[in-house]
This record gives C-alpha cells, structure tokens and sequence, in this order.
C-alpha cells in the first residue's frame, strides 16, 4: 500500500517538476552528472544535455543506468530506492531528483564527494607492485 | 569419420610478453618474467611468506580493446579479450563471414574476477553498507565473465562454456573444444585460458598453503625452477593464452595457415587428494596414454612434453616419474621444457600458455629454455631437459596439466598433414 502511494508521489513529482525544473537546475549539480556521465561516454560534457534520454539519445543500457546511478549515490551521500528508478529516464530527470533529494535531507548540505568514474574496475592499480598511492 | 581439428591462431598475454612474437622471442631467450611484489598497498608485504610473482607489467585494456568491453570486466578477462583479440587476428578469421552459430568460446579460468571481488569483500565489512557494493560485482565475479565477454566482443554465437578445474582449467578448454568441433557442434572454437589472481587475498592463500617459493624472494628470476634439486615451491604467475580451434575441413576451405594438428584428450580424476598428487605417479602415466590413445599414437611417436612442473618438490618429482613409467627408454630421448620456470604459474592460463609453446614447438622446431634447472634432482632428471633453447624436429608434442582437486589433463598436437 504504502508502495503505490509512493509511486503516485514520484510520478506527480516529475509531472510537476519535468521540463520547466530543467531550467532551473542546480549548475553545480547538473555540471557533475553531465561530466560523470560525458567521461563514461567519452565524449565532451557540453554535449550532453538535460534534455538528453538516458537510453535513446545516449545509448546507456539498463546496467549503465544502473552503474551512473551507483556513482552518483557515492558523490551525494544518497540511497536511492528501486521505486525511484522508473521516472530518472533523462539526464534533467536525474538532475532534478539528485537536487530535490538534497533539498530534503538538509537544507543545505554540501556535496562533498567528486563524482568517480564509472569504469568499474580499476584492476591494474590494486595489483600493481608499484602503486604506492592510493587509487 | 570424426572431424579433424587444427589451431590456426595464436594471441598471449604474459609476463615475459604481449604478444606471440614478444613472448616467443624472450620464451626462447630464456627470459624470466618472475619479479618482486613490492607491495599490496595497504598491506604491508612483511606478512607474505612468498614475495615474488609472474606479474604482466604496464598492462592497460584500453591500449588494446577500443569499447566498453574491457571495462566491464576484471583483470583477468581483459587480457582474456586482449589475447582472443590477438589470436583472431591472426587467424585470418573474418566473423562476418562466419556463420556466428558455429563459432563457439571456451574458456578455462581458476580464480577469476578476485581483483574486484577482493575489493568488493573489503568494502563491505570494514565500511557495512549493502547499498554501496558495487552493481558489476556479480557480472564481474562470476567465473564466466570472460567467456561471455568475449563472445559478445566478437558475435561468437556459438557453445559458450567456463571450465575451471584450477590449475588444468584451459587444457581441459582445449580438450572440450576438441570434442565441440570433433562432434560437429562447432566450426571453430575460440580457447582462451586466463587468470589474474595476484592479489592481497589469494596469494596470501596460496602462501598459507606452503605451496609458494619463499627462498628466493631476494632474487626473484631464480624462485621459478621446476626439476632443480633447490627448488622450493611454485611462483604465482598472471596471463591468457589463446588459440583458435578449428575443423580442419573448415580450415581448408579458407585456406588458413594451420600451427598444429590437435589429435588427442584425455581428462581424469586421482579421486585421491585435494591439494597432493598420488606419488606413485600411476594416474598421470594413465591420463598421458589415454590422450595419445585418443591421438591414435604411440609413447614412441611424442618428440616434445610441455611438461606441468610447478616448481614443487613432489609435483615435479611425480611427473617424471610418470613419463618414465610410459615412455620408458625414450623418456630421455623426449625433449622436455616447463614454461612456468620462465613465467611462474599463470593458473587457469597455465595450459593455453603451455599449448601455446607446444604448438610453436611444432610449426618452429623451436623449444624454449627450463629456466633455473641448475643441478637436476636426482629424482626429476630427465636428459631432454635444458636451460638453452633445442632445435629440434617436433612432430608429436604433449601437454601436461594437473590440477587442484585431484584431476589431470594432457593434450596432444601433431604436425598437421600437408
């Protein structure tokens, strides 16, 4: 039950806040996700734009969603539930959510983490006889 | 008549190098690829017993492998990609012109995806948040990363199986890819072995085990010596061999350029002991005529033995034994050689990277150096045994691999018919 009314929250969320929101994003947060998700994409991150679909204009796959998603909970200090998954369809859906979760948890907290890259693994770094530094 | 199956491409990843012609070239120098681990950061390198490995230096996926294929997979399956890469490449084969239903990929893994999955462990206890383990770390850990990976890298649509009998995984690859192709399943079957497991956890396991050179931590090109009276354990090594199995009909057809014939498998179990191999040698002569049985050969016929030798006291010691029950008086007419003293023991590569040195023993008359057989023990001697490249005419040469578990393989190559 509390599983429906949850969802009609989230779907009304987006209906509200959809593309008129999109111009008012965050610079800062908006910048992030954009970089994130340019450097995956390896691409420059001026041409990825809110407005973009994750799927069909940039060709992520469920599990890249998936992963972008995993890096942004780590930059904004956010879990971010199943349920919310079905409306981030759009980088601006992403922004705006990332955002609007910010502003609940605090009013203004600050976001401490860089976003990391995507790339799953860096493998050669844990192995490496050589690597002193932290990866 | 069942179909006959030949090896048409070769590609390697290895800590004496990338490449076949690198690998070759310092496999025949007698080059050693064995170095210090200087540190497994944090970990301090104190606590290991052992403190030299086979390590592939400077490797990095995206040098070789231009999509998001090497970067969703862990060590050991990029240089599974990177290898497989290489060896179609250099078989001429051209998958658009391939039926991608007949090209199928086995892969022979013993440790797989431990540089994440040792990470991923880490995390978790020392940090306790569920939601923070990362969402590739099952597709990653799983043992058949590298054998999907690389299908999908290549539209290999074909049987798509993981083989992982630890130490003997990719001999027993080549063995199933042999009968896929022999019993029409396939055209052709990509046989990769891979491993990357040099890492704070399992080495640390493998030291535990007492099975790890720790003598010769100082001077790390001298730990890797199989059948020398002073060896004292195996070295840890990382890598992938690939080679391309095909019918030879379907070689033929496509005028390929053909290394090898691969005439004969056999696979059994010693049932006898995890970790130890029955000493009377018995079950390894038995699995080594079953192969050449299968080859329709004789113990009379083999020129060449890529022999197992880990570099263990009874491992070594058991294979000779062995080979001296089967081949009797020609044991020491058989030219002998153990890849691992030049690159430690790759694990699940282990058998693609000794099929490798088989099949370039065949098409060169080449056979690389033993590294470090000093002074041979007494109880491993073997006068085809050297530490300087042989040349010699290798028309039937034979592959040894034993496994954790109690089982065993051996392979056996031919010179293809002309």
């Amino acid at each position: 039950m509390n599983q429906i009314n949850k969802t009609n929250q989230i779907t009304a969320f987006y209906e509200n806040d959809g593309e008129n929101r999109e111009m008012a994003t965050d610079p800062t947060i908006s910048l992030k996700i954009r970089t994130a998700l340019a450097e995956y994409l390896k691409r420059d991150p001026e041409r990825i734009l809110v407005t973009q679909h994750l799927r069909d204009d940039l060709g992520l796959d469920s599990m890249a969603v998936i992963e972008l998603l995993y890096r942004i909970e780590e930059a904004f200090d956010l879990q971010i539930p199943d349920q919310d998954l079905v409306g981030l369809t759009t980088v601006g859906h992403v922004v705006s959510y990332v955002e609007k979760r910010l502003e609940k948890s605090a009013s203004s907290a600050p976001i401490k983490k860089p976003i990391k890259s995507m790339k799953p693994a860096k493998p050669a770094k844990q192995s490496k006889p050589k690597s002193k530094k932290k990866s | 008549m069942r179909a006959r199956v030949v090896v048409t491409g070769l590609g390697v990843v290895s800590p004496i190098g990338i490449g076949i012609s690198d690998f070759w070239k310092a496999a025949l120098a007698g080059q050693s690829g064995i170095s210090a681990i200087t540190s497994f950061d944090p970990i301090p390198m104190d606590g290991y017993r052992s403190k030299v490995a086979g390590q592939v230096r400077d490797f990095a996926v995206e040098r070789f492998i231009d999509s998001v294929h090497g970067e969703r997979v862990d060590r050991y399956a990029q240089f599974g990609l990177v290898a497989a890469k290489e060896a179609l490449a250099d078989s001429g084969l051209q998958m658009a012109k391939e039926n991608p239903h007949r090209v199928g990929v086995i892969v022979g893994a013993g440790m797989g995806g431990m540089v994440m999955g040792e990470r991923e462990i880490t995390q978790l206890y020392q940090q306790q948040k569920p939601h923070r383990v990362h969402p590739n770390f099952i597709p990653v850990i799983t043992l058949n990363s590298a054998s999907g990976i690389i299908a999908m890298a290549h539209g290999a649509k074909g049987p798509n199986l993981t083989i992982s009998t630890a130490c003997s995984s990719s001999a027993h690859a080549l063995g199933q890819a042999l009968h896929c192709i022999r019993e029409g399943r396939a055209d052709v079957v990509i046989v990769v072995g891979a491993d990357a497991s040099i890492t704070p956890l399992v080495f640390a396991g493998f030291c535990s085990l007492r099975a790890l050179s720790s003598k010769y931590n100082d001077n790390p090109e001298k730990a890797s010596r199989p059948f020398d009276r002073l060896r004292d354990g195996f070295v840890m090594g990382e890598g992938a061999g690939t080679l391309i199995l095909e019918s030879a009909a379907h070689a033929k057809k496509r005028k390929a350029r053909v290394y090898a014939e691969v005439a004969g498998y056999a696979a059994t179990s010693e049932a006898y002991h995890m970790v130890i191999p029955r000493e009377d040698g018995l079950e390894v002569a038995h699995t080594m005529k079953l192969a050449l049985a299968d080859a329709g050969l004789t113990p009379s016929q083999v020129d060449y033995i890529n022999a197992h030798a880990t570099s263990t006291t009874i491992g070594d010691a058991v294979e000779v034994k062995a080979i001296r029950q089967l081949f009797k008086s020609r044991a020491d007419k058989i030219a002998v050689s153990a890849t691992k003293s030049l690159i430690g023991h790759t694990l699940g590569a282990a058998g693609a990277i000794g099929g490798i040195a088989s099949v370039l023993a065949l098409h060169t008359g080449k056979i690389h150096p033993t590294a470090n057989y000093d002074d041979p023990d007494p109880a491993c001697a073997l006068a085809g045994l050297s530490r300087s490249a042989q040349e010699r005419r290798v028309k039937v040469a034979m592959l040894n691999a034993f496994g954790f578990g109690s089982n065993n393989a051996a392979v056996v190559f031919k010179q293809a018919a002309k």
